[in-house]
């Protein structure tokens, strides 16, 4: 398994990039997993807006929300929730969130 | 163009580079699209831990580095387990008329999608994979084999090269069986594929982590291959309901768990997750209709996916049995598979052969109930609603395998406006490129062949059934009425940029039903997800 360095700290990943041990996440991480997936410079309140809603909803259900509820919750249009995170809700917000890759015929 | 011939046996011959490369030049053209992804499978970033020498490209990703002695020997154990009646009774029959019948004419190779878009690479034959299996067979298990040798079965090695390299190029053929649609013989060269699969995985442990660990294992274990377990589903199911409510303001219940019923409606988990429009169209339906039916939060009667169906027997069954438990428990009539193509293969045509006489529930896909309730009057429908143009995609596992072709055309002439088919179409359509489990296996660099080969053709007949109407600016919609392909054909039009470019969109077939019933606000949002 591939890995990413930050800190000092060795952080394995998935071949896409997604965090393996999710107990290992932190909001520093996610800002450099931001920085080197999605080139974002600096998150934004309205990127931790997502990031957040994600992570409650994965520690509530054990997954990533749908979509549709990401945007209703959020207020974000489908749209914007790309232009916050280029690789989109799942690639891209999830995978900065800490959430593992989705799985299934989502 | 390369027209190199890989001949079977230099799939046992070590080599550090892929027996076969894609080259842009070398793919099928498709006509309206002028600029597409360049091709980059990135090898080098994979050669070092994983056997990339088939065509450079991963599905599973073996590892470089196995134990070569143990892993023959388990090999030619599968190989007798397939070719045995007490290991193989579900498909022992059908796989030796295949493997003794083919008469090599080749005529099926033409019809094979990958093999053409992929400008006519002879790896991706049907009967290149099937032959091999048949010299095996022939060399270790039959007495003239044994006896002649080569003579009689034609050249193979069976070693750590040709194990690796078979594996994944059983991975390289989606099970469509347009080949066998064609085939004068009637062989299935997708069973060929099938049976590999279940070698490789009951045998050996090979197998795409998407279909196993995250697939039916973690189904059997939380309920669904999506991870989602019986809170995570009611909880969807209320925001479901609610979300019927914002969008045509009506109250509609979606029931839980209600004994004797009328039908038993399970849908693919990832309609749920990606689609909900869907299965809460199915409610809308289903109330206007004064069906009585219902859903189940059990853990896997949520789910209608059975991955087990394209590479291992073992899960497939248990899935069926725990699927039909539920039903039975429920005491419902029948039992409804949703937009899902590989679960109607499963439920609708495996379990036949699968679950015990005294447990059996009459199986149906929503399809033909839909066309049952649309022909009895019981909706009110107006095509005009959907005057957009509207072209079918036909799910293989539906259509060609379960011969389930005319629902849903007399569904979408009472509810549309421009339908247009596909050319071809109904039994010999192609696949989307993402059957068999490839819509949801991303991993390594196996996404750019799905969309670069074995999606190729699908995109060059969504162009051409739009070709009149491309440049105008409406929506274009893909009507495809399985979760997997829906996923692929998403894929294919982000790929491509088919929705910035030309509109086209897509989705099911709930969607188009509910949208034409005119006394309710238009049900289908055309923001492209």
């Amino acid at each position: 398994m591939p890995e990413i360095e930050f800190k000092g700290q060795k952080y394995i990943v998935d071949e896409d990039g997604f965090l393996q041990e999710p107990e290992k996440w932190s909001p520093e991480l996610a800002e450099h997993m931001a920085k080197i997936y999605e080139g974002i410079d600096k998150l934004t309140d309205e990127h931790w807006k997502v990031i957040n809603f994600l992570r409650d909803y994965f520690k509530k259900y054990g997954i990533a929300p749908p979509i549709r509820i990401l945007c209703k919750t959020t207020g974000f249009s489908l749209q914007k929730i790309y232009e916050l995170f280029p690789s989109g809700p799942a690639n891209g917000a999830c995978k900065v969130a800490g959430l593992p890759k989705p799985t299934g015929c989502v | 163009m390369n027209r190199k011939v890989v001949r079977i046996t230099d799939l046992s011959k070590p080599s550090d580079e892929p027996l076969v490369r894609i080259a842009q030049e070398d793919l099928m053209p498709v006509p309206h699209l002028e600029e597409e992804p360049e091709l980059n499978p990135n090898i080098e970033k994979y050669k070092e831990n994983y056997d990339v020498t088939l065509d450079g490209y991963l599905a599973i990703g073996v590892p470089k580095e196995v134990e070569e002695k143990a892993l023959v020997e388990r090999f030619l154990n599968g190989l007798r387990k397939l070719f045995s009646k007490n290991d193989n009774w579900t498909f022992l029959q059908p796989l030796a008329l295949y493997t003794d019948y083919c008469a090599k004419c080749r005529t099926c190779v033409d019809a094979c999608p990958i093999y053409i878009s992929s400008g006519r690479k002879n790896i991706y034959e049907p009967p290149f994979r099937a032959e091999i299996l048949r010299r095996l067979y022939r060399k270790y298990l039959t007495s003239s084999g044994k006896t002649f040798g080569s003579f009689v079965t034609g050249e193979v090695e069976l070693n750590a090269n040709l194990i690796r390299r078979l594996a994944e190029l059983s991975y390289r053929c989606t099970i469509c069986r347009r080949c066998a649609q064609i085939c004068p013989m009637g062989v299935d060269n997708g069973l060929i594929t099938h049976e590999l699969r279940k070698l490789f995985s009951q045998e050996l442990g090979i197998h795409p982590k998407e279909l196993h660990d995250k697939g039916t294992v973690q189904q059997l274990k939380v309920g669904s291959s999506t991870g989602m377990n019986p809170d995570a589903f009611k909880g969807l199911v209320s925001f479901m309901e609610e979300d019927i409510k914002d969008r045509i303001g009506l109250d509609v219940k979606m029931p839980l768990d209600e004994k004797g019923v009328d039908y038993l409606v399970i849908h693919n988990a990832g309609e749920f997750l990606s689609w909900p429009e869907n299965p809460e169209a199915f409610a809308v339906i289903f109330e206007r209709a004064g069906v009585s039916w219902t859903l189940s939060s059990e853990q896997v009667g949520y789910d209608a996916v059975n991955y087990g169906v394209w590479y291992n027997d073992l899960q497939l069954t248990k899935l069926i049995n725990r699927t039909f438990e539920i039903a039975n428990k429920l005491d419902v009539k029948e039992i409804i598979i949703g937009e899902c193509g590989h679960a109607t293969k499963a439920y609708y045509v495996v379990a036949e052969r699968i679950v015990p006489s005294d447990k059996k529930i009459p199986v149906k896909s929503c399809l033909q109930i839909f066309d049952e309730i649309i022909n009895s009057g019981k909706l009110d429908l107006d095509p005009s609603r959907n005057d957009f143009p509207i072209t079918l995609h036909d799910p293989c596992n539906m259509v060609r395998l379960s011969g389930i072709v005319e629902p849903q055309r007399r569904i979408l002439r009472k509810c549309t406006k421009d339908f247009r088919e596909m050319n071809p179409n109904k039994e010999m359509n192609y696949c989307c490129g993402g059957g068999s489990g490839f819509a949801i296996m991303p991993s390594y660099n196996f996404n750019e062949w799905k969309m670069k080969v074995s999606g190729r053709m699908k995109v060059k007949q969504i162009l051409s059934a739009f070709s009149d109407v491309l440049d105008r600016d409406v929506v274009k919609y893909v009507c495809a009425p399985c979760s997997n392909c829906k996923g692929q054909i998403r894929d294919l039009i982000r790929y491509y940029d088919l929705w910035k470019k030309y509109k086209i969109t897509y989705g099911g077939l709930a969607e188009l039903i509910v949208n034409a019933m005119p006394d309710i606000p238009g049900f289908l949002e055309f923001e492209f997800h």
